[in-house]
């Protein structure tokens, strides 16, 4: 059996520089992902998460620096080439046609299909059903049903679902418990538990830190365009990590007794 | 195993059109048992319906896609004026004639198309001016005139498309079944209609997924265009004459049976079996109120009542479901 040399990291970003203007959006971001790790990406409105997450998905080019994606160097992504690169990004609920069943919503735009261009609708109900339930839908959810019979929840849950389905090697989810209830975030950070145990990477972008807590590898913060510190879970508790982002947010530095913890060289903005 | 329960909850809308339709047919049976049991009713019926079901099944296209087009009837005269010259001028019903009035058609509906995504003009506004336009086109070509087409009747061609199956199922009522199942079988089956779908439901996600949603727009109207053209030809057939103000009489009456039918006009939205259902009740209503003996003013009247009745309906199931699916959610 022959082991194929897996790169360290699935993405990893080089001094990374991204201006609009007169406005610097990323100073210099040396940002990684690890394969199969969760990384969850906060900071304050402003810091440049987005603007991180849309250089790595190609829609926007970076003024400086450089973007390996399985250790392949480039200078700027398409949307087109991140996804061919196994990048998906769930927006919260923008990708879900809502008067569409279920099973055209996960393969909308890539669906199967036949000769003369027909759709092979039985295979993709089928696949649809095995998805949901290995996604942990309820069984009562049919490939059948509208999208907009669904809680939100359930739509970022159709979103990761064609993700894993179209094999994404990393799933960006920006800002996906934003507007939902208690019950319904619950359900998408069982989707991000579900990504980790498909042996996916993912980027999970919030400003609530109790929301990403629970189901990350690795907490990378940010703040005014650049990565102020990075903490592993497991040496940090819910509590130091707010008292950290709260430090930040008002001095731009992390506290001095939580320098070490970091995991890369901490910067002060 | 087919699931019912699935097929009702799906479809409510079009079982209420079709409970509508069926009420309506057995309401004129008590009324003219002896006109409603004639089989001369219904080849009436079945001659004349198909001009306005046939534009409309390709609206339904349109309108899913969550656009409107005003300027097919304009194209269907466009498409007859052609057909009638060429013949005329070639002294014989070639099948040139017939491929240049569906030239015409197509150019119409890729103007149309073009306007709307690349001129960005709402398609209101693009059909309304491609409306008079065509419309324009055929008044000063033809001076106002009507050319009668008579002398070609009875040959294959005309027959091909206007002739009577079996000598009394009209031709145009086979064409409209025709049309109906290959843009079924697209609209359902094929990844264009997937892709129409979701060029109406939700256009930026479509784009995000890598559909091209222009691509859909100017072939939805360059297909309305040519499907239009066909139904100009098969009116202007069955009358013998091409009038240069064919189609006006069509242009409320089909946007009013793709309605009816069920589709959304805010795009998403809509079954081709809707709106042949919805066709025939409105034909089978204009029939009705004649044979009953009801004066021709009063079916405009009740065209009106019965797309207010429809659209009622239609609200009132969507949000049953709406309320119902609010309710899944909470609890």
């Amino acid at each position: 059996m022959s082991i194929k040399a897996r790169p360290k990291y699935i993405v990893e970003t080089r001094n990374l520089i991204k201006r609009f203007g007169d406005v610097v959006a990323l100073r210099g971001v040396n940002f990684k992902v690890g394969s199969n790790e969760v990384v969850g990406l906060v900071g304050d409105n402003g810091a440049g998460k987005s603007t991180l997450v849309k250089v790595i998905t190609g829609t926007y080019a970076p003024d400086g620096g450089e973007i390996y994606v399985k250790g392949i160097r480039f200078k700027r992504l398409t949307p087109r080439k991140a996804r061919e690169l196994g990048i998906e990004i769930v927006h919260q609920e923008r990708t879900i046609a809502e008067n569409q069943s279920l099973w055209r919503n996960v393969f909308m735009g890539r669906e199967l299909k036949g000769p003369l261009g027909f759709l092979r609708i039985n295979e993709m109900k089928e696949i649809t059903t095995k998805l949901l339930r290995e996604m942990g839908f309820k069984s009562d959810i049919s490939p059948e049903k509208l999208a907009k019979t669904l809680s939100g929840g359930y739509k970022q849950g159709v979103q990761i679902s064609r993700a894993v389905y179209f094999r994404a090697d990393l799933v960006i989810l920006d800002e996906p418990t934003i507007q939902l209830s208690l019950k319904e975030v619950s359900k998408v950070l069982e989707f991000v538990k579900m990504l980790k145990k498909e042996n996916k990477s993912c980027i999970f972008i919030s400003h609530n830190i109790y929301h990403v807590y629970p189901v990350a590898d690795k907490i990378t913060i940010m703040d005014k365009g650049r990565i102020v510190a990075e903490f592993k879970k497991e040496d940090l508790t819910i509590d130091e990590l707010s008292e950290v982002l709260m430090e930040v947010a008002e001095t731009g530095d992390v506290p001095p007794r939580f320098k070490k913890l970091s995991t890369i060289p901490v910067t002060s903005t | 195993m087919i699931n019912f329960s699935y097929i009702w909850n799906r479809y409510k809308i079009q079982f209420a059109i079709f409970f509508i339709f069926i009420s309506f047919w057995l309401v004129f049976l008590i009324l003219n048992p002896s006109a409603f049991l004639n089989l001369n009713t219904y080849t009436a019926i079945a001659s004349y319906l198909p001009f306005s079901v046939i534009p409309a099944l390709s609206l339904t296209y349109i309108m899913i896609c969550g656009e409107i087009d005003l300027s097919f009837p304009s194209v269907m005269a466009l498409a007859s004026f052609v057909l009638a010259v060429t013949w005329k001028s070639m002294g014989g019903a070639h099948i040139i004639g017939v491929i240049l009035a569906l030239l015409a058609g197509l150019i119409a509906g890729l103007l149309n198309g073009v306007l709307v995504t690349k001129a960005k003009i709402p398609s209101m506004i693009a059909t309304l001016a491609t409306m008079f336009f065509w419309r324009g086109v055929v008044l000063v070509s033809s001076q106002g005139f009507g050319i009668p087409l008579g002398e070609f009747k009875g040959t294959v061609t005309y027959d091909f498309f206007v002739g009577r199956v079996f000598s009394f199922i009209p031709a145009q009522a086979i064409w409209m079944l025709i049309f109906t199942t290959l843009l079924w079988l697209i609209l359902n089956r094929h990844i264009f209609g997937a892709h129409v779908y979701f060029t109406g439901d939700n256009r930026i996600a479509a784009e995000y997924m890598g559909i091209n949603t222009r691509k859909i727009l100017i072939t939805v109207f360059a297909l309305h265009g040519v499907i239009s053209a066909f139904a100009g030809m098969l009116a202007t057939l069955e009358m013998a004459t091409f009038w240069p103000a064919l189609g006006e009489a069509y242009l409320m009456k089909s946007i009013a049976i793709v309605v009816i039918g069920g589709t959304s006009i805010f795009g998403g939205s809509g079954t081709i079996i809707g709106t042949l259902i919805g066709g025939l009740t409105l034909g089978l209503i204009e029939m009705g109120l004649l044979a009953v003996g009801v004066a021709g003013f009063w079916i405009n009247l009740v065209y009106g009542t019965i797309i207010i009745i429809a659209l009622i309906l239609q609200t009132v199931i969507r949000e049953t479901e709406m309320k119902k699916a609010l309710k899944e959610k909470i609890g």
